[in-house]
């Protein structure tokens, strides 16, 4: 075969030749007896950047978090860096340490200050002594560009401050893969272009990321693949280029149509 | 017209409550651009109906105020004086009361020189974080505790031996001092500023209780979490080997503590004759930091996910909620000396009552603290979780403090309920500070001659400079913790 498709339903083929980071086999969650992932089977290979879009209810963060057993999972297996996911409190925090994570709504601790927010887990899980912790502490605020506001709280920062103090969070335990669950949907447009560009320049550092986005520009310049989720199953997967141009399920063509 | 619409409700304001006036004077300071005379007229004469309001109360007031001045010249003080150690101190042994007041001064010196060095590492502590810092005057603390004083004030004037007087300026000459030198220790001292308060406070009961027993077992565990604190200050981010010896060192000097101090038994003075106001302050302090913790542990309980402990901890909350505080009081003093085996000592009735107030207050701070728990957002916890952090960090990290910072109102609300809940020790044959209005009156001199009103005066007084000083530093703490918060 020459001609491989590069629109099509397998999210198990990863772009590239990095080993897989995450791997997810046939897949299920249920919330009592409603079905919210179906048979899900991806795999993310290292330093590959993979966007999940999808409609509101489709099931893109029920899939994220199951992934560092934020939900706990029903039927299938999931593998992170090579550690199979259990029930074992222990083998759960060690995927946890592997992955990072940044919320929608920024979930920053409000009673600690920017700093304090950084080292925490790096301190209390690792534990690093506290200098060290944040003098790497100073380096992620330098990257995702607010050193200045390393003393302040939480609550006085903007938004999209916010957030970027939540990315250097997540990136403080030097996680495998930065899980994004809708990063810059609780955002006033005008902020969400620093958070997009600290992601892209994550991106571009190899980092490995799952990013659930409805910034359709971001998809197209930033991912390796996009999936397309509906009804908890995936749907379509393919590059942006082809996904974006000629995508093949109706239900994706109806989608983009309506967000584009 | 300056006419604004709070003035109307200002004039009664004024007249009827100077209590809720001085509290307000606290907040909001008179604008120093108003003259008195304006500020007269644009408040209190305004309209024609406040002039009237203003009039009318104006009268009653200068009429109160005079019947008050003519009460307090008049002989009725006798009975206060006369019982002026009782209602301190109940029937301590008179010849024992130097360890009141050494015990006193020990606490004093801890706990000032303890609050001086933290507030100059709070006040470093914002300097760091670029934030504003305002220091504590001598006068703001004086705004602050002046119910306090004004009670120790007014008791001592009923002193009729020189000794209370030298007392008291000898204390406050201590908490100067104290408060002085805490601030200006070196940074590494202050660090340690938490466990010197703990140090004193037992240095502090070992001079009223003595060694042995009970005392020796809190010294243990102070001296436990000294070591711990230490340690772990030392060993940050060490290896496993380290990790063990900063595990070891605190159980083992914990352990040689109690055991030390349990052998040595110095002599205290047990609290067979404790009473007064010294007996009411003890047994709020011990309500509060006993029940404190075993509150929120049952809070914690109450969430858990495993029926045997979320069981038993609903059924204590609800029970403990459900009964009146009197009837627990008559329990443990009547009927459960009965249920022990004839073999064990039955603990003496005021250490019943401790431990009744102790289950109480912990059953109700368990609610608040749960109610706290519940507004901490469910996006806490995941945050903390998506970074691998252990499930008791998480809590006491995270969770713990965000829901006790959002509950201080009401847990000071049951603290202030607490220290007059702990009149109901009278009950049980106790005299405590309350009771001793019924017993001065009941003294043969005073038998029949109506003094009530002098010693519920007093009591009222006293019940309230504790309590209003209490609500006054809630919400103090409450606006210096919201400064990140927003
Ligand atoms: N804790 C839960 N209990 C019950 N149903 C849930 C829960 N969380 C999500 N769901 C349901 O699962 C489906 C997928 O949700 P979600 O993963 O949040 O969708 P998306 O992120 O794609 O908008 C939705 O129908 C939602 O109502
Ligand atoms: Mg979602």
């Amino acid at each position: 075969m020459t001609d491989t498709p590069t629109v099509n339903a397998d999210a198990t083929e990863i772009h590239g030749d990095g080993r897989p980071v995450i791997e997810l086999t046939g897949v299920d969650k249920l919330f009592g007896s409603f079905q919210a992932l179906t048979n899900i089977n991806m795999r993310v290979g290292e330093r590959e950047v993979v966007v999940v879009i999808g409609p509101s209810g489709s099931g893109k963060s029920t899939l994220i978090r199951c992934i560092n057993r934020l939900e706990k999972h029903d039927r299938g297996t999931i593998i992170v860096d090579g550690i199979t996911l259990s029930n074992d409190v222990r083998n759960i925090q060690e995927i946890r340490r592997e992955t990072g994570m940044v919320f929608q709504s920024f979930n920053l601790f409000p009673h600690l200050t920017v700093l304090d927010n950084i080292t925490l887990a790096p301190r209390q899980v690792r534990n690093v002594p506290k200098g060290e912790a944040e003098e790497r502490a100073m380096e992620l605020l330098e990257r995702v560009k607010i050193p200045e506001q390393a003393r302040k709280y939480p609550g006085q920062l903007s938004g999209g401050q916010q957030q970027r103090v939540a990315i250097a969070r997540s990136l403080a335990m030097n996680p495998k893969v930065i899980l994004f669950d809708e990063p810059t949907s609780a955002l006033d447009p005008e902020m969400i272009k620093e958070v997009l560009d600290t992601m892209k320049s994550l991106a571009n550092e190899g980092m490995t990321m799952i990013c659930v986005t409805h910034e359709m520009g971001f998809a197209r310049e930033v991912a390796d693949r996009v999936v397309f989720m509906a009804d908890g199953q995936i749907v379509e997967v393919g590059t942006p280029e082809h996904f974006f141009e000629s995508p093949r399920e109706e239900r994706t063509q109806l989608f983009l149509s309506q967000i584009l | 017209m300056t006419d604004t619409p709070k003035t109307a409700g200002e004039g009664v304001y004024l007249g009827t409550d100077i209590t809720l006036a001085l509290a307000a004077r606290d907040e909001a300071p008179l604008h120093s651009d108003t003259t008195p005379g304006k500020w007269v007229k644009d408040n209190l004469f305004n309209s024609v109906m406040n002039s009237i309001i203003t009039v009318v109360l104006g009268v009653a007031v200068i009429f109160l105020l005079t019947r008050a001045a003519q009460w307090v010249i008049s002989e009725e003080w006798r009975i206060i004086q006369v019982n002026l150690r009782n209602f301190m101190v109940g029937q301590f042994p008179r010849d024992e009361l130097w360890r009141l007041w050494w015990s006193a001064y020990v606490l004093i010196v801890g706990i000032g020189g303890g609050v001086g060095a933290l507030a100059h590492n709070a006040e470093d502590d914002a300097r760091e974080k670029g934030l504003e810092y305002k220091r504590s005057s001598w006068l703001d603390l004086l705004r602050r505790f002046w119910p306090v004083l004004a009670f120790v004030a007014l008791m001592t004037s009923f002193a009729r031996t020189w000794l209370p007087y030298v007392g008291v300026l000898v204390a406050l000459a201590l908490v100067v001092a104290a408060r002085t030198a805490g601030w200006a220790m070196p940074a590494p001292v202050r660090a340690r500023a938490v466990q010197f308060m703990a140090v004193a406070i037992v240095v502090s009961t070992v001079i009223l209780a003595g060694t042995s027993g009970l005392v020796a077992i809190v010294a243990g565990l102070v001296a436990y979490f000294a070591v711990a604190s230490e340690t772990s200050r030392r060993f940050e981010g060490s290896d496993a080997r380290s990790t063990l010896l900063r595990q070891l060192a605190p159980i083992v000097v914990g352990v040689a503590v109690w055991f030390v101090l349990d052998a040595v038994a110095v002599d205290g003075f047990g609290w067979e004759d404790w009473g007064g106001l010294h007996l009411t302050l003890f047994a709020t302090v011990v309500g509060i930091s006993t029940g404190m913790p075993l509150g929120i542990l049952l809070a914690v309980g109450r969430r858990s996910e495993l029926p045997v402990i979320k069981g038993f901890c609903v059924l204590f909350i609800e029970f403990v909620r459900g009964v009146p505080l009197i009837s627990l009081l008559l329990f443990s003093s009547f009927i459960l000396p009965l249920l022990f085996p004839l073999s064990v000592a039955v603990p003496e009735t005021l250490t019943r009552a401790m431990i009744v107030i102790t289950l109480f207050s912990a059953a109700y701070i368990a609610e608040i603290v749960r109610g706290g728990l519940q507004a901490v957002p469910q996006g806490q916890t995941e945050a903390a979780q998506a970074s691998g952090m252990s499930a008791a960090k998480i809590q006491r990290l995270i969770v713990m403090p965000q829901a006790l910072r959002a509950v201080i109102p009401a847990m000071v609300g049951q603290f202030i309920s607490l220290l007059k809940d702990t009149s109901l020790i009278a009950t049980i044959g106790v005299a405590e500070f309350f009771q001793y209005s019924a017993i001065s009156n009941a003294q043969p001199e005073f038998l029949g001659k109506e003094k009530q009103i002098v010693t519920y005066s007093i009591v009222a007084i006293g019940y309230w400079a504790f309590a209003y000083t209490m609500s006054k530093e809630s919400r103090r703490l409450e606006a210096q913790l919201g400064v990140g918060e927003r």
